[in-house]
């Protein structure tokens, strides 16, 4: 087969020089970090641009960009809670990177950077760290009460290692969580699109039939569109629940 | 007129507490579907496998490096602790999405409502 559905997932350097390189690793740029720099750039000047009017009443653009700044308010207020909102620049720009990533990766030939499993876990490392590191500047050692639950001493000695193991978890099931399905969706589509060519060479009355993954790509588009979203919101409301635990240790029980 | 109108006041009264109180307890996510459901618990427990396994094998590595020979003993340990963290996360999932379902009662169908319990 001529086009292999895994294909759109490669990750291939742009410039045959690399760009620096760190220890004997060699960085280079490639079509993963291009797509990046245009979702970060579509994502600055479509923010920027949209509120550059600042009107009473709202054009369009402007009322998307507004309508996403008092989402994500209400979500880290409503899961993270008032003191939460200090955080509000990062976990803006988290879900927004995330989101346009995703609604990027949708346009045909493009590159879908939140399908790569080292990008989510970066993601997901950092998160976890600035997590870590502000429960220990809120509570000092007092953070790590957060890995002893209500138990007798002697289960205390099986307990808090599971719930180191459970904190890290996270690690894993957030940054798997995003890749998987960007992966698990645009393979769908790739697969889908193979069956239009088969069917299309294939000539005659299977030419017709054609029709039918052609349609169910349509399908599975809208349906993409909305895991794109839906998927930038989950990993964003994650990151506020983490947040909030860090903040509130064992409030939310 | 005038006896409706504190009827009313009272309705809108009760809508608003309503409506105030979804947005404190917060949780404005739709209902998941099912597939999410096995997805989100298949991550929780193959995560709890792998960081408690990686975890344990990384802690033998360590203490190799300042000679003790604790390999494999500590990854089989901590596997096992992952095991267990895993399983505690599916069960963390698995309140959740109790609780979930509970605070959103005209969401699901009934049916639903019979395949959670």
């Amino acid at each position: 087969m001529a086009m292999h559905p895994m294909e759109q997932f490669e990750v291939k350097p742009l410039i045959e020089h690399p760009l620096f390189s760190i220890g004997h690793h060699d960085i280079y740029f490639t079509n993963q970090s291009l797509f990046m720099v245009i979702v970060v750039a579509a994502a600055s000047l479509f923010l920027t641009l949209a509120m550059s009017g600042n009107r009473l009443i709202p054009s369009r653009a402007q009322s998307m960009a507004e309508m996403s700044y008092e989402f994500v308010a209400n979500m880290i207020h409503s899961s993270a809670g008032e003191d939460g909102l200090r955080f509000f620049p990062f976990i803006f720009t988290t879900f927004i990177f995330v989101l346009f990533c995703n609604i990027f990766g949708m346009v045909p030939w493009s590159f879908t950077v939140t399908s790569q499993i080292a990008i989510t876990f970066a993601l997901t490392a950092f998160i976890l760290s600035m997590v870590i590191v502000v429960g220990f500047v809120k509570h000092g050692f007092g953070f790590l009460k957060l890995f002893v639950p209500d138990a007798p001493i002697y289960l205390l000695v099986l307990l808090v290692p599971i719930e180191i193991i459970s904190f890290f978890t996270r690690l894993v099931s957030l940054s798997v969580r995003l890749f998987a399905n960007m992966l698990a969706g645009h393979t769908m589509l790739a697969v889908f699109a193979g069956f239009v060519v088969m069917l299309g060479a294939a000539g005659g009355v299977l030419s017709i039939l054609s029709i039918g993954p052609m349609l169910m790509i349509v399908a599975i588009m809208l349906l993409e569109l909305l895991v794109a979203a839906l998927q930038a919101y989950v990993f964003a409301i994650l990151t506020c629940i983490y947040l909030n635990e860090a903040l509130h240790l064992h409030d939310h029980h | 007129m005038s006896d409706t109108g504190p009827d009313d006041l009272q309705r809108l009264g009760a809508r608003l507490d309503a409506a105030e109180r979804k947005r404190a307890t917060g949780d404005q996510r739709p209902p998941p579907t099912q597939a999410s459901i096995a997805f989100r618990f298949g991550t929780e427990m193959i995560a709890g496998l792998l960081v408690g396994g990686g975890m344990g094998w990384g802690l033998d590595w360590l203490f190799g490096h300042f000679g003790f020979h604790t390999k494999p003993w500590l990854m089989i340990v901590f596997f096992v602790l992952g095991a267990a963290a895993g399983i505690r996360g599916v069960m963390r999932a698995a309140n959740e999405l109790n609780a979930q379902m509970a605070a959103a009662p005209a969401a699901p169908s009934v049916k639903q409502d019979d395949e959670e319990n």
